[in-house]
């Protein structure tokens, strides 16, 4: 089943001689569950297609269907609500919100949407990525790696569609991204998650299903782990 | 130490960092050109009215000499003028007065002066010269010339009347010069040339003494530091003194216009405390604002600043990249905030010294001021950047770059609660910042509490109570009652009963007349009484022994002292305020009861020893018809037509009757009706026993209240006792009225100007809090959106910020107003006797609204500005 699927899509900064093709005409298809790797260098227009597909840039042209609603055809404040309530992102500067507590950050997307958490499933979670210790501490008073655990728990909170992460363990070493990674993908496993990460580093790519490469703007190929 | 050229790096790195920095430069010039006009206005506004109030006194006190040697012989004037401590010196040869229409309701002086008295008592001929020795000019003001109807032409002759000690005299003079008159100036002079002077003593065989034709000297010191001591001093060095009226004493006078020694003088410990608390409140409200900017900004360029540490940046050398930023920002504030403050300063002391009676109009333009004011401003910027120079110099290069703003909050505990709301999120923003929220509520509610207390300070002001002393609505007499320090009310001073029929004619008008005593009458005390009477503030013991071996005594031993009696009748009986007992004995007709007035302070409180008959107690009075005078020490009689004014002499009674009566109220008058001045004992009966028991039935005044055509009966009391019968004066509460509103006004002005001045503080400070701490989040903004929170919901955690600020500060200022406020009313009841303390909501309420209103519009108008930029740009914003 296609969980989300991009059609022609374009993003152009700027206008005439100076216009930048970021995007130049992407088609791709993600299946649910898949844990899909978007492997470009810098400037490629991977962190762009990765903004596109979780609604916070609007694209010049072209669709993005996630779960089979035409995102950008929702008003702002609607697309707001579908990207809570479908997408769960997870940043290379983890982006927790500094005043609210580990577990407060995790909910946080829930008690946005006003719905009712799912206590067990929270927990699961929770326990999953073993934060259970520190879900009262702040989030300065965490690690790195510590940090970007419970931002993977925030963006699996409210049981989205899909997970989109931008470069996760780029602010990690490597012991400490091994681990996140492994828990990123056990995390999805568990929770049949489906997961688009983009990555510079060839080798943290390997962990998905499926990588695609982007250059200048195009999808220049992809190919299968197993 | 080793010396690095570096001087040029460093400016270059704080010039750049400065431009950098658009909005904050803004907010931070803009707090610095508000510091600095909050201390020029006042500055200005205070020096200004200082200089006003000085040049006032010294009109009111006819001159702005530093201080005088009085009534001096020839001799002792040659002796003092050449001290070495005096810079400057004129001289003064008072000749005597004209008191006789036209001069009856004016102070007009004959007498000599040189140039230099003349310049300093305001004699300064617009036209013509100062009088020629030698010849028979005269010199005088267009007053002067108004009330003798002469011209102001030079040339012109005229003739004055006047008594030269109680010898009276009529002299022609030429007009060689005139100046316009001021109305300020309570003295009117004529000046005539000393050779005049010395004729005129001549000619009318007076010797030069204390009352006339004596030397005055006046003198001017370097200073006007510390005037008396300086005066005792030269006394002192040629053998005087001001102590004992021995031989060598020499009367002094040290003139209190100059409010500087003035204030040397009496500097009390609250005085002190109230100008520093002033000052200490506006460098700490510009400390608060000027604090916050720079708390802020550091905060914001902390990474920059952990970068230039990684590169080898002392904390030193930060330092003085971060001030060498706020000294160029007030190189920009501090002038415009001289400019302004003086300009608004300058706009404001006239509203203010208009309202002031008499002042005069100075606007100073001192350079003390601007001077000192800068100081202050660029202090309170040193000391505002002391702080957040110390949290940029003390952080880590890698801590910067995990520099939020709430890692420099203690947050060590937990967070407890599980919910992250809305409103809880809000909560915890607010908190993130300790010192910032602090600060940021503490401006807000200073300037809440400052209104308040302006408020409450000229709402207490009592019109009523302030009336009180003119306790009727117009009070008509012989000018010479209203005069202060004017006559001993006597015969001539009578008020003609058809004066009184005039203005029965008027309709609704209700009052009454009081009968004043113009014949003698003495009463009985203990000597004890009489020592401690209010006499005894005036005399030294030694004195008062000798005035009271001069007192006769009666068989009882008691002295018989000089008394002052009021006939009252009903009307102004119920003026007065009875303390004890009932009035109504007294107004029965014949009655022998009595009533006897105690002296009140200004807050209406009897003071118990201002008299010695208590309610029950039998006075007697003695009506005396007739004296014979006697020397005390040989008991010789001196018959009627001897002159023994050089003798030592003393008085009894031979011709009288004696009255007693029992007092049936212990009563206090209103001022102003009153005799208007303390002489001995006062005593009250009703008219009709006045008349039969004095024999005498002069009237003081006719006082009376009116229902309607206040007005008519105004102007025809202002024409009546100008064009038909200018001997006589009246007075209306109405000018007491304005009096009191000037009075009030001023205050009003003054105090809502600074509360207006810290609630722009306040204000800019609020928004300088919510807007700095939505610029300092827009990448957390990003985040909480990018995870999902709607525009609405930001909005909504924004607006709840800006709330909380207003609430606190709502709760906070209503805690302060409600703990402060009586304290301060009641000093203020300590300091105006016409205050009386109201507390009063209000202003906080209606800040609070206003703190509400903005907390709402403030955060949503920065909204809009972050939303310009995508939710990516600002994600990518580092």
């Amino acid at each position: 089943m296609k969980i989300l699927e991009t059609q022609n899509l374009k993003k152009i900064y700027g206008t005439g001689e100076t216009a930048v093709h970021a995007l130049d005409g992407v088609n791709l298809v993600v299946e649910n569950g898949e844990f899909v790797s978007i492997v470009g260098t810098s400037g490629s227009g991977k962190s762009t297609l990765l903004h596109m597909l979780g609604g916070l840039d609007r694209p010049t042209e072209g669709k993005v269907i996630v779960d089979g609603n035409d995102i950008f055809k929702l008003k702002d404040e609607a697309l707001t609500i579908f990207r809570r309530r479908k997408i769960g992102f997870v940043f290379q500067s983890y982006n927790l919100v500094p005043v609210l507590s580990v577990y407060e950050n995790i909910v946080l997307p829930i008690q946005l949407d006003g719905s009712k958490i799912d206590e067990d499933y929270i927990n699961e979670v929770i326990e999953t990525l073993g934060l259970s210790s520190k879900l009262q501490n702040l989030p300065n008073q965490l690690s790195g790696g510590q940090q970007q655990r419970v931002a993977i728990a925030r963006a699996i909170a409210s049981k989205p569609a899909i997970i989109l992460a931008d470069e996760p363990t780029g602010n990690l070493d490597s012991k400490t991204s091994q681990d996140v990674l492994s828990l990123l993908k056990i995390t999805s496993q568990k929770f049949s998650q489906t997961i688009v990460m983009i990555t510079h580093n060839e080798e943290i790519a390997q962990l998905a299903d499926r990588i695609i490469r982007i250059e200048d703007g195009l999808i220049v190929g992809g190919e299968n782990n197993d | 130490m080793i010396k690095v050229k570096n001087k040029k790096i460093k400016s270059f790195l704080s010039r750049k960092t400065l431009f950098a920095n658009k909005n904050r430069n803004i907010i931070a010039i803009s707090a610095i050109i508000l510091t600095t006009l909050l201390f020029t206005s006042l500055f200005t506004i205070a020096i200004s009215i200082n200089d006003g109030f000085q040049q006032n006194n010294f009109r009111q006190a006819g001159g702005f000499a530093h201080g005088t040697f009085k009534y001096l012989t020839k001799e002792q004037y040659g002796q003092l003028k050449d001290d070495t401590l005096i810079k400057e010196y004129g001289v003064r040869r008072f000749l005597g007065m004209p008191t006789d229409e036209p001069f009856n309701k004016s102070h007009v002086e004959v007498g000599y002066s040189d140039a230099n008295y003349a310049h300093w008592t305001y004699c300064d001929p617009i036209e013509g010269t100062l009088p020629k020795e030698n010849t028979n000019e005269a010199a005088t003001d267009t007053k002067v010339l108004e009330l003798l109807g002469v011209k102001p032409e030079l040339g012109t002759e005229f003739t004055v009347t006047f008594y030269v000690d109680k010898k009276k005299t009529t002299q022609t003079f030429t007009l060689c010069g005139f100046w316009e008159y001021d109305s300020a100036v309570v003295a009117n002079n004529i000046l005539i040339p000393e050779s005049r002077v010395n004729s005129i003593l001549n000619e009318l065989d007076v010797q030069p003494s204390e009352q006339s034709g004596s030397w005055n000297l006046n003198v001017m010191f370097k200073n006007s530091f510390n005037i008396e001591s300086k005066i005792n001093k030269i006394l002192e060095n040629h053998g005087y003194q001001n102590e004992q009226k021995d031989d060598n004493y020499i009367a002094i006078g040290v003139n209190w216009g100059y409010s500087a020694s003035q204030l040397y003088q009496n500097m009390d410990t609250t005085t002190i405390l109230a100008i520093l608390s002033a000052l200490i409140i506006i460098i700490f409200t510009g400390y608060l604002i000027i604090y916050n900017v720079f708390q802020i900004s550091v905060s914001n360029d902390i990474k920059f600043y952990g970068l230039l540490k990684t590169i080898g940046t002392t904390p030193k050398q930060l330092k003085i990249i971060i001030r060498k930023q706020a000294i160029m920002l007030s190189c920009v504030g501090v002038p415009i905030g001289l400019l302004l403050g003086w300009f608004v300063g300058g706009k404001l002391t006239p509203v203010i010294s208009n309202q002031l009676d008499g002042i005069v109009t100075v606007i100073s333009i001192n350079p003390i001021i601007f001077i000192v004011s800068a100081l202050f401003s660029i202090f309170t910027v040193l000391i505002s950047c002391h702080k957040p120079e110390k949290i940029a110099a003390k952080v880590s290069a890698i801590e910067a770059v995990r520099y939020t703003d709430a890692a420099n909050t203690k947050q060590k505990g937990k967070r407890k609660s599980q919910k992250a709301s809305i409103l809880s999120m809000a909560k915890a923003n607010v908190g993130r910042n300790k010192i910032k929220t602090v600060v940021t509520v503490l401006s807000l509610s200073l300037s809440v509490v400052l209104l308040t207390i302006t408020i409450i300070f000229t709402k207490g002001f009592d019109m009523d109570k302030y009336l009180r002393r003119m306790a009727v609505d117009f009070q008509i007499a012989n000018a010479g009652y209203f005069q202060t320090g004017g006559e001993i009310f006597n015969k001539d001073m009578e008020l003609s009963e058809n004066v009184i029929e005039q203005m029965k004619i008027f309709d609704g008008i209700k009052g009454g007349i009081t009968y004043g005593k113009v014949s003698a009458a003495q009463e009985f005390v203990t000597e004890e009484y009489y020592r401690n009477s209010l006499l005894s503030h005036y005399n030294t013991e030694e004195q008062m022994d000798s005035i009271i071996s001069f007192m006769e005594k009666d068989k009882n031993n008691m002295l018989v002292a000089n008394v002052q009696l009021y006939g009252m009748e009903d009307f102004i009986l119920d003026k007065l305020t009875v303390h004890e007992g009932d009035i109504s004995k007294i107004k029965e007709p014949n009655s022998k009861y009595i009533a006897a007035v105690y002296s009140d302070d200004d807050y209406g409180e009897i003071i118990k020893e201002s008299q010695w008959a208590k309610l029950g107690d039998t006075v007697k009075i003695r009506y005396v018809d007739k004296f014979e005078y006697f020397n005390p020490n040989t008991g010789e009689v001196y018959s009627q037509d001897e002159d023994f004014s050089d003798l030592p002499f003393s008085s009894r009674a031979v011709e009288y009757h004696e009255e007693e009566y029992i007092v049936a109220a212990i009563v206090t008058i209103p001022s102003s009706l009153s005799y208007r001045y303390y002489g001995s004992d006062e005593f009250i009966l009703n008219s009709q026993t006045f008349i039969n028991d004095t024999g005498t039935d002069s009237v003081m005044y006719y006082a009376f209240d009116v229902d309607e055509n206040k007005q008519q009966i105004k102007d025809f009391l202002e024409s009546y006792t100008t064009e038909i019968n200018s001997s006589l004066d009246y007075e209306s509460k109405d000018t007491y009225a304005a009096q009191f509103s000037g009075f009030r006004n001023m205050f009003l002005i003054l105090g809502i100007s600074i509360s207006a001045v810290v609630a722009i503080i306040g204000i800019l400070n609020f928004f300088n809090a919510i807007l700095t701490g939505i610029c300092v989040r827009q990448r957390e903004f990003a985040v909480l959106q990018s995870i999902g929170m709607t525009g609405k919901q930001l909005k909504k955690m924004l607006v709840f910020e800006g709330l909380w600020y207003a609430l606190t500060c709502a709760i906070f200022s209503l805690i302060l107003a409600l703990v402060l406020s009586p304290i301060i009313g009641n000093m203020f009841e300590n300091i105006f006797w016409f205050f009386t303390y109201k507390f009063s909501i209000i202003p906080v309420l209606l800040l609070s609204i206003i703190f509400a209103f903005l907390g709402i519009i403030l955060p949503l108008i920065t909204y809009k500005f972050t939303v310009k930029h995508s939710i990516v740009e600002r994600l990518r914003a580092e």
